[in-house]
């Protein structure tokens, strides 16, 4: 009714306003026609108001019929003003798509990049020269009902000349309304296991081209497994967090799983909080520990082991942006440590070692800073180092001998994001891996990505 | 003896405030107003800080699992965090649930694109989501807030709309009193650095002529820069308005060229020294747009 009012004015504003056409200025019709728009967003905006109480009216007539005791307004349902809201949220899609574009190019000194004294899968392997589209990374993910969220990441990568699809993670949540208590949540599938500080993080969050080196030796890259994984975070004032895995313990550290039983477990706790307005921190320490039962191989298939492996990591960050606000300025300083426990049988294909029994710990660290200086610009520097465990006389000659080297890397990094989706980062590597061996690398490297997009973890 | 036990402990849960989590101070602000000391409110931000920007800490996880109801603006202001801290937080502030009031639903919404793409910068695609600043608009979220703490704390329904009633009337007048001493400010023309401000300039009618972002969220541009300054050679601009948290860049250079001031608008609760609760921050903010008229 009041749509037909209002119309009924306007046309009439409309002849009143043309009538004495033939006799006002260019000037004047001007002024005429900004004084009826001006009419009529006024009007308009009044009419959205009233809708919206006329809205508002009728769902308390409802309410109040259905509730007889009471005549209040008691709405759940937004009352939607009248407004012309398109429904468009990535999460009306079923399900959001997100992909992340990443390529480089690298250029290493020396021909060699060998770690000295460790034993090393494919991924902690050094990468290849020249321009390379790293993992493309493609994210499916959804609400799958009012209990469970589905996500499933899919790496595109080039394995041995061939383009393959790796499962990176597929798993499935429980979401709060299962009514598991608050706080709690249960994984299950594949997934980036909850350790140390980056092993949870996806690739390209990093902020630097390669991962430090007690990633690349002891995790492979990463930890991520079929299995089930149950957190928890702690009603109390501060922040803290518990939770653990099982896990079938295919992916490395171990490998070579029958499938019969479980044969990796994961452990963790986590706290961390503000102090003051500029600065945050979180402390946590975790444990991986599991068995290679039929043998995982790493350095080409040359090395294989059978036994027990326990990992130890500590993990620690710490930002630091003036009043919390990190849009323009930002300091972050983050640092993990590794001690890893074999107790098992090498066996090395070069060397002739065959089954020789090692019981022994190695050990690994990395500490890096990342200071943003302006809005899309930062610089970084890492440090990281192993020690290799020393070896029995069997292995004296393996992959695993270090000859009493420490391997270590040292980074600097300079990167410009131009916005939330996309960065273009220069990196500068000085890898002493081996000894006598000396690696310049430069990487020019970009991430960019399309579509729905997951938040960032601290 | 027991009974007795019973009887203090049951009493002393129902005196336990409710925990309110604010996406942002304006929202802690008007709890408050409504729930006075039944409520105990916590901001996740402050006044200096980017509401879009800051970062999921350890900390706002403990507060956002132990709130009973969450206040934000929505609108996907708070998507960099907001998701992963709910993903740890009870069933009872989940999306849809009567402990998660997202403001920007409760209000006719400005800016809301037509065309959506992500070349066209930091477009939010329900609309521009700073709508406190039309104080208006606090009446509309604020009785769905009423709705909502009566729904959660039945117990103390009269004390919340009483308060209620008492903070509309109270905002209504000034309203009307931010309308009439405001009139002088109508056609003001102003430039912003982002649009934090769009509802304060729609409420007291000034036009904003320019934007020193050349898309919204991607900071300025020398070229882009040169072109503002070009554009508002005939016009009469007479300031630069932004919030505190945004920074300066571009600013300075505008205003060595021309007579135009750099404003501060406090923009949300304690934005400056003289903004400390939401009628306070409407006349501070009319002060302030005065001053530079």
């Amino acid at each position: 009714m009041l749509r037909i009012k209002f119309a009924a004015l306007t046309c009439l504003l409309v002849i009143l306003g043309s009538s004495p056409l033939w006799a006002a200025s260019d000037q004047e019709v001007e002024l005429l026609r900004a004084e009826i728009a001006a009419m009529k967003a006024a009007h308009e905006e009044r009419i959205l108001l009233l809708e919206a109480k006329l809205e508002e009216v009728a769902v308390a007539k409802v309410a109040a019929k259905s509730e007889a005791s009471s005549d209040e307004i008691i709405a759940v349902a937004p009352i939607r003003p009248a407004t012309n809201r398109r429904q468009i949220k990535k999460n009306l899609f079923n399900p959001s798509i997100g992909l992340i574009f990443n390529g480089q190019y690298t250029q290493h000194e020396t021909a060699e990049g060998e770690i000295a004294g460790f034993a090393v899968g494919h991924e902690g392997e050094r990468g290849g020269e020249g321009f390379a589209i790293d993992h493309t990374e493609l994210t499916f993910s959804s609400s799958i009902d009012d209990k469970f969220f589905g996500s499933l990441t899919a790496a595109i990568v080039k394995h041995e000349g061939k383009t393959e699809i790796e499962l990176e993670e597929a798993f499935i949540q429980t979401m709060p309304g299962l009514g598991l208590p608050t706080g709690a949540s249960i994984k299950a599938g594949r997934f980036l296991a909850t350790i140390g500080y980056l092993n949870e993080h996806h690739t390209h969050t990093d902020d630097f081209t390669d991962r430090p080196l007690p990633y690349r030796v002891f995790l492979d890259g990463g930890y991520n497994d079929d299995g089930l994984q149950a957190t928890y975070v702690l009603p109390t004032d501060f922040y803290a967090e518990i939770g653990g895995g099982l896990f079938r313990g295919d992916d490395y550290p171990f490998g070579g799983s029958d499938g019969e039983g479980i044969d990796a477990w994961t452990a963790y706790a986590r706290t961390g909080g503000d102090i003051g307005e500029n600065q945050s921190w979180r402390l946590g320490g975790s444990v991986l520990s599991g068995k290679s039962t039929t043998g995982r191989e790493s350095n080409h298939e040359l090395v294989s082991y059978v036994g027990d492996t326990d990992l130890y990591i500590a993990d620690a960050r710490y930002t630091w942006a003036p009043t919390g606000n990190a849009t323009n300025q930002e300091f972050a300083l983050q640092g993990e440590f590794f001690w890893k426990e074999e107790d098992g049988f090498y066996s090395d294909a070069e060397s002739g070692a065959d089954s020789v029994l090692m019981d022994d710990s190695s050990e690994g660290w990395y500490t890096q800073a990342t200071y943003k200086f302006a809005r899309n610009w930062r610089f970084g520097a890492r440090y990281s180092q192993l020690n290799a465990a020393d070896v029995p006389t069997g292995l004296i000659g393996s992959h695993l001998d270090g000859e009493g080297y420490n391997p270590k890397a040292y980074t600097a990094m300079f990167d410009w994001t131009n916005s939330e989706f996309s960065r273009v980062r220069l990196q500068y590597n000085r890898e002493e891996l081996a000894s006598g061996q000396g690696d310049d690398q430069i990487m020019l490297q970009y991430i960019m990505s399309i579509g729905a997009h997951a938040a960032h973890k601290y | 003896m027991m009974s007795a036990a019973f009887l203090c402990c049951a009493s002393s849960n129902a005196m336990a405030a409710l925990e309110v989590f604010a996406c942002e101070p304006e929202w802690a602000s008007l709890a408050s107003e409504i729930g006075g000391d039944k409520v105990k409110t916590f901001s996740a931000t402050h006044a200096r800080q980017d509401p879009h920007f800051i970062k999921a800490r350890p900390s706002l996880i403990s507060k956002v699992r132990r709130a009973d109801l969450i206040v934000c603006s929505g609108a996907d202001l708070e998507i960099g965090w907001l998701p992963l801290l709910l993903e740890r937080a009870g069933a009872d502030v989940q999306r849809g649930a009567v402990g998660n009031l997202m403001a920007y639903q409760y209000v006719p919404l400005l800016d809301i694109p037509t065309v959506i793409d992500r070349s066209l910068g930091d477009i939010h695609p329900d609309g521009n989501p700073h709508i406190h600043l039309d104080p208006r608009n606090l009446l509309l979220v604020g009785k769905e807030l009423l709705n909502r703490l009566v729904l959660i704390d039945e117990g103390n329904s009269d004390f919340y709309k009483l308060r209620f009633a008492q903070f509309e009337t109270k905002l209504n007048t000034a309203i009307a009193r931010w309308l009439e001493e405001g009139k002088q400010l109508e056609g003001m023309q102003v430039m912003t650095k982002h649009k934090s401000l769009s509802y304060l300039i729609k409420f007291f009618g000034l036009e904003e002529v320019a934007s020193l972002e050349p898309r919204p969220g991607l900071p300025p541009t020398s070229s882009h820069l040169a072109k503002v300054l070009e554009s508002v050679g005939s016009k009469n601009v007479r300031a630069i308005i932004r919030a505190p948290y945004e920074s300066d860049r571009g600013i300075d250079w505008i205003t060595s060229k021309t007579k135009i001031k750099n404003v501060i608008i406090p923009y949300t609760v304690d934005g400056d020294d003289n903004s400390g609760d939401l009628f306070a921050l409407f006349d501070r903010s009319l002060a302030i747009l005065k001053s530079a008229l």
